[in-house]
C-alpha cells in the first residue's frame, strides 16, 4: 500500500462532489437538495486543503480558500433556508417540483 | 447753399422708394395711415423740388432775362455763348474742372449741369481697352427741374384726391358691382403702388443715361400695369392692363434695339459729357472728361488740347458730321480712309481724345471702326438712323402714339387717380420727355417720322374723341391727341414747344380727370356723360375747376394751354413754310384744334348743363369731400397761371417758354455768324447759313398768323358745341344719322383694334392653339409615354421586391424563430432539470476538452 497522498484526497473530493450532484439531481425534498449543495460545497473544500497540503504554490490560499468556502457554506445554507421557508409559504411544500415558473 | 443741389432731386426721387419699401413691408394693415405716409413722402419730394428750383433759378437765365420778352425766337446769345464755351471748355482742360473746384456760390451762372452718379456694373476691359461701364447716375438741368417741380405737384395733388376717391376700399368687405364678386378692401396697395410708380417717374426723369431711363421705363411700365389691373376681377380691368404692357412691349423692342445700336456703336448709353476721377501712377488726382452719346454723335467745340478745330472745322460745332470712304488704289492691304461728304455712308464719333489735326489730314480721316476712347469711330449713317427710330419706337408705345395708342383708352379701367397721374401727366409724357432728352440723336429722317406719327396720331384721336360717350374715354382720347401734338413740335424742331406743351398740358389734363374723377365719384360710379347732365348745381366746384381745364385744353387765351398750342403751331408754321410738301403738318393740327375745342365743351356741356337725362343719377349726386376738390381748385389755378409771363396777354412771354428756351440742347442753337467756304462742309452749311431750316428751326419773327389761325380754329370748336350741345340748336341724334357710317367708323376707333385683331391677336391665337395641340399631343404624348414605360417597371419591380427579397429576409426569420421555439422546451423550469444539464454540460465539456488535448498532446 502506497502512502495515502494528494490523489486519494482528490478521489475524496470528486466522490463527495458527484454524490452532492446527484443528490441535487435527484431529490424533490428543497432540503435534500440543501444536503446535496453542501456535499459539493465539501467536496470542493476538501480539494482546496489538499492542495495546501501537498502543494507548495497553495500552501496559504489552499487553506485561505478552504476557510471562505466555510464560510460562505453558512451563509449559503441561511439564504437557502430562508428560500425554502418562503418557497413553503407559496406552494405550502417544499417538492422543487411543484415549481415551474421558470418554464419558457 | 449746398455743394451740388442735384443731391435734392436724389433725395426727392428717393423719398417715394422709401415709402414704397415701408408700405410693402407693413403696410397692409395700416389703413388710412398708408395713404398718408405715401402722400408725405410724394410732398416731401415736391418741397424738395421745389427747394432745387430755388437753386436753379439763378442759373436758369430767367431772372436776367424775363424783361425781354418781345419775341418768342429771341436766343439769348450771351448765356448761349457762355454755355458754349463751357461745352468746349469741358472738352479742352480735363486737368481743371470748373464743376469740381469753383466753390458753391461763385459758379458760373452758365454752368447749369448738375451731376453726379456711381458706377453700377463695370464690364472687363475689352481687347480696346475700354472698360463698359454702366452708370447710375444724375443730371440736372432745367428740363429735369422743371418736370420734377410739375411731376411732384401733380402727384401730390392726386395723392390727396386719391385718399378722398379710394376710400371705400378702407372697408373690410367691399362689393365690386362690375365684378359681382364681394372682396377685401385694398386701399394701402394702391398707395404702394403709386409710390412706387413716383420714385420710377423721378428716377427717369433724373436718369444721366439711357440705360437708367430705360430701367425707369419699365418700371413705370409695370406699376402703369398694376394699377390700370387695380380692379382685376373685373375681366375688362384685366384685360386692359394686359394690353397696355403688351402693346407697350412692341415699343420697348425697338428702345432696346435702338440701345443696343448706340451701345455697339458708341460704347456709351451717358447722354452727358460726365468727369471721373482717377488717381495716376504718380498718385496725382485727374480729371478725365468721358464724353457722352451727344457730344460723340456731334461735333464737339475744340479738340482734345483745347485747341479750336483748325481751318473752317469749328464752324460745324454741334452737328452730325458725315464721311465716305475713299477708294484707293493700293488695294486689299491699305487702310481705308475717309473724306468729308455730304451724303456720306458714315457718321463720324467724336471720342474723347481725338486731335484737330486728324480732321485735316490731306490723305482723309483715320477712324476706328469699334468703339474706343481713343480718337475718331464710325457710325453707318443707318445705323444712327435706326437708333432714332428704335429709341422713338419706345416712345411711341409709352406715350401712345399711332400706330400704338390702342392701350391708352382702355387703361382707364384703372382707379381715376391713376388714370390722371400715370395715364394723363406723367407717364404718358415719358415718351415725349424722352424724344426732347435724346434729341441731338435724331436725324432728320427721324424727326420727320416723329412729326408725321405725332400728326396723324392727333388727328386720329380727336376724331375718335368727338363720338365717346364715356366721360373718361373723351378725356383719353383727348391725350392722346395732345401727346400727339407734343410729338408733332418736337418732329418739326420745336424742341421748346413740345415740352412746353407737355408741362402745361399736364396740369390741365391733370386737372380734367380729376374733375371727371370728382364727378364719377359724386355719381356713385356712373361714367356715362349720356346719364348724366344738370349737375352744374349738385357739384359747383367740380364743375367750375373742370371749365377751366377745359378752357385751358382747348385754347383759351391766357389760359396756359394757350401758350404752348400757340408755339406749337408756330412750329408747325415754320416747318411747313420751309417745306411746303409737308403742308399736311400743319393742316391737321390746326383741324384738330377745333375738334378738341369741340369734344371737350360737349363733355362739360353733356355733364354738367342742360336737363338731368337720368333721374336717378342726378339725385343721387353730390360735391365730393374737400380732399378731393381742394386738389382740383389748385390744378385750376396752375392751369391758368403756369405759362403767364409778362405780360400775360402776349403768348410769346411766357416765363416757362423761356425758362426752356435757355435749355435748349446747345447742339440745337443756330450759329448764323459762320460762313462756310469749304465744299465738304455743305450738310452743315445748311444748317448754319439758314438756322431757320430743319431741323434747327428758328420761329418766324411774331408767328402771330399761327396763333390767331389757332384761336380761330378753337373758337369755331366752340361755337358748334355750345350750338349744339347747349343751345341746342341742331340735334345730334340727327347728324349722327345722317352721317351714320362715319359715326360707326368712328365709335370703332377706326377700326384699329379688329386690325390688330386680325394682324396679331388672331394669328397669336391660332399659333398659340397649333403650339397646344403640338404640345398637348407630341410633348404631353412623350411624357405620358415615358411615365407609363416607367409605371410598368415598377410594377415589375415591386413584385420582385415582394416576392424575393422580402422572401429571403422572411424566410431567415421564420428558421430563427422556428429553432428559438424548439429551443424553447429546454427550458422546463424544474430546478432538478437545471442541476442535471448543468452536470452534464459540464461533463461534457470536460470531455471535449480532454479529447482536444489528447489529440493535440
Amino acid at each position: 500500500m502506497t502512502a495515502i497522498g494528494l490523489t486519494h484526497y482528490l478521489l475524496i473530493g470528486a466522490v463527495l462532489f458527484v454524490c452532492g450532484v446527484v443528490c441535487m439531481a435527484i431529490k424533490r425534498n428543497a432540503i435534500g437538495v440543501l444536503m446535496g449543495v453542501e456535499l459539493v460545497l465539501n467536496g470542493a473544500t476538501v480539494n482546496f486543503a489538499a492542495f495546501a497540503r501537498f502543494h507548495d504554490a497553495f500552501r496559504v490560499e489552499g487553506q485561505i480558500f478552504a476557510l471562505f468556502t466555510i464560510v460562505l457554506a453558512a451563509a449559503e445554507a441561511a439564504i437557502a433556508l430562508a428560500i425554502v421557508l418562503n418557497f413553503y409559504n407559496n406552494y405550502l411544500t417544499v417538492d422543487v417540483d411543484s415549481a415551474e415558473e421558470l418554464k419558457g | 447753399m449746398l455743394e451740388n443741389p442735384g443731391l435734392l432731386l436724389v433725395a426727392a426721387t428717393l423719398l417715394p422708394l422709401v415709402s414704397f419699401m415701408l408700405l410693402l413691408i407693413g403696410g397692409r394693415h395700416w389703413g388710412r395711415m398708408a395713404g398718408w405716409v405715401a402722400t408725405a413722402a410724394i410732398g416731401g419730394a415736391f418741397v424738395l423740388s421745389v427747394l432745387a428750383f430755388a437753386c436753379y433759378l439763378p442759373y436758369s437765365g430767367l431772372l436776367a432775362h424775363n424783361h425781354e420778352h418781345s419775341s418768342a425766337s429771341h436766343h439769348d446769345k450771351d448765356g448761349h455763348e457762355h454755355k458754349l464755351k463751357q461745352a468746349q471748355g469741358s472738352m479742352s482742360d480735363p486737368h481743371d474742372h470748373s464743376h469740381d473746384h469753383i466753390p458753391a456760390g461763385k459758379r458760373d451762372p452758365a454752368i447749369p449741369p448738375w451731376q453726379g452718379g456711381v458706377v453700377w456694373a463695370q464690364t472687363s476691359n475689352g481687347e480696346a481697352g475700354q472698360a463698359s461701364v454702366f452708370r447710375l447716375g444724375f443730371y440736372v438741368d432745367g428740363l429735369t427741374v422743371a418736370m420734377f417741380v410739375m411731376i411732384t405737384l401733380v402727384a401730390t395733388l392726386i395723392h390727396i384726391f386719391s385718399t378722398g376717391y379710394m376710400a371705400e376700399e378702407l372697408q373690410a368687405e367691399l362689393e365690386d358691382h362690375q365684378a359681382h364678386v364681394v372682396r377685401r378692401g385694398r386701399y394701402p396697395r394702391f398707395f404702394t403702388y403709386m409710390s412706387l410708380f413716383c420714385f420710377s417717374m423721378l428716377n427717369l426723369v433724373l436718369a444721366d443715361n439711357l440705360f437708367q431711363i430705360f430701367v425707369s421705363w419699365e418700371l413705370v411700365g409695370i406699376c402703369s400695369y398694376l394699377l390700370i389691373g387695380y380692379y382685376y376681377e373685373r375681366q375688362s380691368a384685366s384685360n386692359a392692363a394686359n394690353k397696355a404692357f403688351i402693346t407697350n412691349r412692341i415699343g420697348d423692342a425697338g428702345f432696346i434695339v435702338g440701345l443696343a445700336i448706340l451701345w455697339t456703336y458708341t460704347g456709351t448709353l451717358t447722354l452727358h459729357d460726365t468727369v471721373h476721377e482717377r488717381k495716376t501712377a504718380n498718385g496725382e488726382i485727374r480729371h478725365e472728361l468721358e464724353p457722352g452719346v451727344f457730344s460723340r454723335v456731334r461735333m464737339p467745340g475744340k479738340d482734345v488740347h483745347g485747341e479750336p478745330l483748325p481751318g473752317e472745322l469749328d464752324k460745324w460745332f454741334g452737328n452730325f458730321v458725315r464721311v465716305q470712304p475713299i477708294e484707293t488704289a493700293n488695294g486689299a492691304g491699305a487702310e481705308v480712309r475717309y473724306r468729308f461728304h455730304p451724303q456720306g455712308d458714315f457718321v463720324l464719333l467724336f471720342s474723347g481724345h481725338f486731335h484737330g489735326d486728324d480732321l485735316t489730314n490731306p490723305e482723309g480721316i483715320s477712324a476706328n471702326t469699334f468703339p474706343t476712347n481713343e480718337g475718331l469711330a464710325l457710325i453707318p449713317y443707318w445705323a444712327l438712323v435706326a437708333a432714332g427710330i428704335g429709341i422713338f419706337l419706345g416712345c411711341v408705345g409709352k406715350s401712345a402714339q399711332f400706330p400704338l395708342h390702342v392701350w391708352l383708352p382702355d387703361a382707364m379701367e384703372g382707379p381715376t387717380p391713376v388714370s390722371a397721374l400715370i395715364h394723363a401727366a406723367t407717364m404718358v409724357a415719358a415718351g415725349v420727355y424722352l424724344v426732347g432728352r435724346a434729341f441731338p440723336l435724331f436725324t432728320p429722317e427721324v424727326l420727320l417720322i416723329i412729326a408725321y406719327v405725332g400728326a396723324a396720331t392727333l388727328f386720329i384721336a380727336a376724331t375718335i374723341a368727338l363720338v365717346q360717350t364715356d366721360i373718361k374715354k373723351v378725356l383719353a382720347y383727348s391725350t392722346v391727341s395732345q401727346l400727339g401734338f407734343m410729338m408733332l413740335a418736337l418732329g418739326v424742331g420745336g424742341w421748346i414747344a413740345g415740352l412746353f406743351h407737355l408741362l402745361t398740358h399736364a396740369f390741365f389734363k391733370a386737372l380734367l380727370f380729376l374733375g371727371s374723377g370728382s364727378v364719377i365719384h359724386g355719381c356713385h360710379h356712373e361714367q356715362d356723360m349720356m346719364k348724366m347732365g344738370g349737375l352744374y348745381d349738385k357739384m359747383k366746384i367740380t364743375a367750375g375747376t373742370m371749365l377751366v381745364g377745359v378752357l385751358a385744353i382747348a385754347g383759351a387765351p391766357l389760359f396756359s394751354g394757350w401758350y404752348s398750342k400757340d408755339a406749337i403751331m408756330v412750329s408747325a408754321l415754320a416747318f411747313v413754310t420751309h417745306y411746303p410738301q409737308h403742308i399736311l403738318l400743319f393742316l391737321l393740327p390746326l383741324v384738330t384744334v377745333a375738334m378738341t375745342a369741340f369734344y371737350m365743351f360737349r363733355l362739360w356741356y353733356l355733364t354738367f348743363t342742360g336737363e338731368p337725362r337720368d333721374e336717378h343719377v342726378y339725385q343721387n349726386a353730390q360735391e365730393s369731400p374737400w380732399v378731393m376738390t381742394m386738389p382740383l381748385i389748385v390744378l385750376a389755378f396752375f392751369s391758368v397761371v403756369v405759362a403767364w409771363g409778362l405780360p400775360p396777354w402776349d403768348p410769346h412771354a411766357s416765363a416757362l417758354e423761356h425758362y426752356l428756351d435757355h435749355e435748349m440742347p446747345i447742339y440745337l442753337h443756330p450759329d448764323p455768324g459762320n460762313q462756310l467756304q469749304d465744299e465738304f462742309l455743305a450738310p452743315v452749311r445748311k444748317y448754319v447759313e439758314q438756322p431757320e431750316t430743319f431741323p434747327n428751326i428758328q420761329l418766324p419773327e411774331p408767328g402771330t398768323l399761327a396763333g390767331l389761325l389757332a384761336l380761330l380754329s378753337a373758337g369755331i370748336g366752340f361755337l358748334l358745341a355750345t350750338t349744339v350741345y347747349y343751345w341746342g340748336y341742331f340735334d345730334p341724334e340727327a347728324t349722327r344719322e345722317q352721317f351714320a357710317r362715319v359715326y360707326a367708323f368712328l365709335c370703332e376707333k377706326w377700326h384699329f383694334d379688329e386690325l390688330y385683331r386680325w394682324m396679331a391677336v388672331r394669328p397669336a391665337l391660332v399659333l398659340a392653339r397649333v403650339c397646344r395641340w403640338f404640345d398637348l399631343h407630341v410633348i404631353d404624348g412623350l411624357v405620358d409615354g415615358s411615365a407609363r414605360v416607367t409605371v410598368k417597371i415598377s410594377q415589375w419591380d415591386g413584385k420582385f421586391d415582394l416576392g424575393i427579397i422580402d422572401g429571403l429576409v422572411n424566410l431567415t426569420a421564420n428558421i430563427i424563430y422556428a429553432i428559438g421555439a424548439w429551443l424553447r422546451n429546454v427550458q422546463t423550469g424544474l430546478l432538478r432539470n437545471y442541476v442535471l444539464f448543468l452536470a452534464l454540460a459540464a461533463i461534457g465539456i470536460f470531455a471535449v476538452v480532454s479529447y482536444i488535448l489528447a489529440l493535440v498532446g
